[in-house]
């Protein structure tokens, strides 16, 4: 990156949309998991409004039970060869794919990714997870799920000799291929990869997570580093200021780009916005069960959790079974049900996406208490276009992100709508590119192709 | 599964050479939208993850048959991959994928061969390639079309009016062990449009060669064991031309490329283009093979034989030069397997109950 801040937007591909209920949305394709064309057209959506990049992201496990919850992490094509297929119907965009070093060889890895930097001419990405998701270890053989230093210990061997191996390939001359010879802790490896060097030297990567190890990793190897949920502004800041402190130990301060994640329940006018969360939400299927239930963890990724009056009155203290969804709140039993730290919390984050409030003239609904997702991703707002720009405007000024990984709540609606929308309004505050300055990934992201050599 | 003589008539299967696999993309297509054109039933994508030093072999396959799967409508599309260097639960999502993706025309060709050079890229915290390459690969097969069982036909629902998003009943938990191999499943993907993407093993491999939809073999002279072993299922014996619109042509196209002779590995043809027709029809007569995997020394010799051989071979009405069906298995004369964990789990439970 040079100096001079500019803003970056990635979209997270879910076929299903990031809202959980995002699918049987009019405007949404059902069955977008499975339809290529769908997610090639989604992709050159992105790339008309030059985003850096579209991701996909990636579960190695799946789920049944977290159909109405969490649709998204049930099935999906594999990474790989979608952004092969992606690349294959675009020219500028990046392509993100997440591949788990947990359950892969870094040979694997370094030569996958630096095929489809090849394929796409040097636009690929790696989306380093290690995995927080213990149903995957029994799908590669494990009896147990490694602890989180046994992961990270692993991940940051594998990290080193990928990029290694990409500096072991041959150049597009042919020649410069050299052997590593690598004996490490868990991996032996010689080299040299067959597949020749990626074009953009090293692959781009991109880690997330909030834990210790995670941003250690994230400031010492990444390139960008998407924060994982954060409740407030103050936090989010924190979060960013934390980053780059860490970086600049490593002299990489502007090396590091900080993309949230950012859910935009955008329309024309801010009533027709919130009409679309309210719709969406009512398109939720909840579950039956209306005891107070334990929350419920969603495998890892995001947490789902029961959604209905049983699981709300546990959130809220108050006792909310047998109500009428559709039905405003007494504010009396709203007050009760702002006693709370998490209460209130709650209770402001639903004013702010519905403009309902706890003492009228519209007032919170029971619906309202039932569909608040407890620790989403991604940041969701709602508004118009110049209320959503000026989300992002103020993030980005005020040190909370350097861009935004856009998370569309339903496909492929929600994509036009934030790039017809929301991208115009961007474009002409200055704050976003008109046009694509390269051809590369690391071109949109202003990173210089590295010498070899300078891993790590 | 149907065999061989239900197909019409000699399979055409060809191998890519690396020039155009690592070379640029847009020649890479031209070639196989000509090879489609001509009816050809497949391409096969080698793959393999090691270097030869000091240059720089193709992406590997998955990728380049992923771009071709989406450039490309008719022809299917088979990938190399070995089970030695990949985990099932990542290589059977790989070859889903590509078969979802080109619409029911994948396959995946099982490779088995040592490979010191690669080997020496894949070592790692209890994994070892070398150790147990064997019995890894014959589990692989099965394990592999187990996983794709996971998910029943129709087990994705995705109603928007009633919000069913998937039938968790037909969704099931694998949970195998066997002696090389542990995966608890399911996939994390739907069945592919072929049901299984179509399995090419060698023939010379008993152990995995069981559980494969195709065989190959090296020459088809001295394919009589590979015959029998194939059974009706189909063979493809490979072979490599050196073809030309002279006789005396071929013969220098041969000599100039170092005059390879034919062994176990192939069977290498140089003549005339009638010469070299002949020569395959000869051997499907013969039933030594039912079709052919034609290795390429270059991509001018790949578009010599679809320009040149092949339209003798639609004379003889032996090659259709045409597709029959929309996936991979219609155009090879197999059948979409049944789902063969739904059935086993249904005989389980009937045996619980008796």
């Amino acid at each position: 990156m040079s100096t001079e801040r500019e803003l970056h937007l990635g979209l997270m591909f879910w076929a299903t949309g990031t809202h959980a209920a995002g699918w049987r949305h009019p405007d949404a394709v059902a069955d977008a998991a499975y339809d290529i064309g769908l997610i090639q057209e989604v992709s050159r959506t992105a790339e008309r409004a030059k985003f850096d990049f579209v991701f996909l992201g990636d579960r190695l496990a799946t789920d049944p039970a977290l159909q109405h919850s969490n649709p998204a992490q049930i099935s999906r094509l594999e990474p790989y060869s979608t952004a092969a297929a992606i690349a294959a119907a675009t020219s500028h965009i990046g392509v993100v794919v997440t591949a788990n070093p947990t359950y892969s060889d870094p040979y694997s890895i370094a030569r996958l990714l630096a095929s489809l930097d090849r394929v796409s001419e040097g636009r690929a990405a790696w989306n380093l997870v290690t995995g927080a998701d213990a149903a995957a270890a029994f799908n590669f053989g494990r009896d147990a799920h490694w602890d989180t230093d046994k992961r990270y210990d692993w991940a940051e061997e594998t990290l080193q000799v990928v990029r290694d191996l990409w500096d072991s390939g041959a150049g597009p001359d042919g020649t410069g291929a050299r052997r590593i010879v690598h004996r490490g802790r868990y991996f032996s490896v010689d080299g040299p990869l067959d597949v020749g060097r990626p074009p953009q030297g090293h692959v781009v990567v991109l880690n997330a997570g909030t834990s210790d190890r995670s941003r250690e990793l994230g400031a010492r190897g990444a390139d960008i580093v998407f924060a994982g949920p954060q409740p407030t502004l103050l936090r989010r800041k924190e979060y960013y200021a934390d980053i780059k402190a860490r970086a600049a130990r490593y002299g990489r301060e502007q090396q590091v780009a900080v993309m949230p994640g950012l859910t935009p329940i955008v329309a024309a006018t801010t009533e027709e916005a919130v009409a679309l969360y309210d719709r969406l939400n009512a398109l939720l299927v909840l579950d039956p069960d209306q005891e107070v239930g334990e929350l419920v963890r969603a495998g890892g990724i995001g947490e789902g959790h029961r959604l209905n009056l049983g699981s709300a009155s546990k959130v809220f203290g108050v006792d909310l079974r047998g109500c009428d969804l559709a039905a405003e709140v007494p504010a009396e039993t709203l007050a009760r049900a702002g006693t709370s730290e998490e209460g209130a919390r709650r209770l402001a984050e639903i004013t702010r996406l519905t403009r309902r409030t706890v003492d009228g003239p519209c007032r919170i609904t029971y619906a309202d208490l039932v569909h608040i997702t407890p620790a989403p991703l991604s940041h969701t707002v709602v508004g118009n276009p110049e209320e959503v720009a000026d989300m992002i405007q103020e993030w980005f000024e005020e040190g909370a992100a350097d861009g935004f990984n856009i998370y569309p709540a339903y496909v492929p609606g929600a994509v036009t709508a934030f790039t017809e929308l929301v991208v115009p309004v961007l474009q002409r505050r200055g704050l976003y590119r008109k046009e694509y300055a390269g051809r590369t990934l690391r071109e949109h992201l202003r990173l210089p192709v590295p010498p070899r050599g300078t891993a790590g | 599964m149907t065999g061989g003589t239900a197909a019409p008539g000699i399979l055409l299967g060809y191998q890519l050479p690396e020039a155009l696999l690592g070379g640029p993309t847009a020649e890479l297509v031209t070639a196989a939208e000509r090879a489609e054109a001509a009816g050809v039933h497949l391409l096969l994508l080698g793959d393999r993850p090691a270097a030869p030093p000091d240059a720089a072999g193709p992406p590997a396959a998955i990728l380049t048959a992923s771009v071709l799967a989406v450039r490309t409508r008719r022809i299917g599309l088979v990938v190399g991959a070995a089970p030695a260097y990949h985990e099932p639960y990542n290589l059977a999502r790989m070859v889903a994928s590509l078969d979802h993706i080109s619409a029911g025309r994948a396959g995946w060709l099982v490779v088995t061969g040592p490979d010191p050079a690669a080997d020496a890229n894949h070592r790692r915290e209890g994994a070892d390639p070398e150790v147990g390459r064997q019995a890894r690969a014959a589990e692989f097969v099965p394990l592999l079309r187990d996983l794709w069982d996971t998910w029943e036909d129709g087990g994705f629902v995705h109603e928007k009016e009633t919000g069913r998003f998937i039938d968790p009943a037909r969704v099931h938990v694998l949970d195998h062990v066997g002696p090389a191999l542990q995966v608890r499943g399911p996939l994390n993907l739907i069945r592919p449009p072929q049901g299984h993407p179509v399995v090419l093993a060698p023939a010379a491999e008993p152990l995995v060669a069981a559980e494969a939809d195709v065989l190959t073999v090296g020459s088809p002279d001295g394919a009589r064991a590979a015959r029998a072993a194939a059974g009706s299922r189909p063979l493809l014996g490979t072979v490599t031309p050196f073809v030309a619109p002279s006789e005396e042509a071929a013969r220098d196209l041969h000599a100039r490329a170092g005059a390879p002779a034919s062994d176990q590995e192939h069977a290498v043809l140089v003549g005339d283009p009638g010469a070299v027709a002949q020569r395959l029809v000869d051997w499907v007569e013969r039933g030594a093979v039912d079709g052919f995997t034609v290795r390429f020394p270059s991509p001018d010799a790949m578009a010599a034989f679809t320009g040149l051989v092949l339209p003798h071979l639609r004379g003889a009405g032996r090659f259709r030069g045409a597709y029959r069906a929309a996936t991979l298995r219609g155009n090879l004369g197999l059948a979409r397997p049944a789902n063969r964990l739904v059935e086993r789990l249904a005989l389980a439970a009937d045996r619980g109950r008796s």
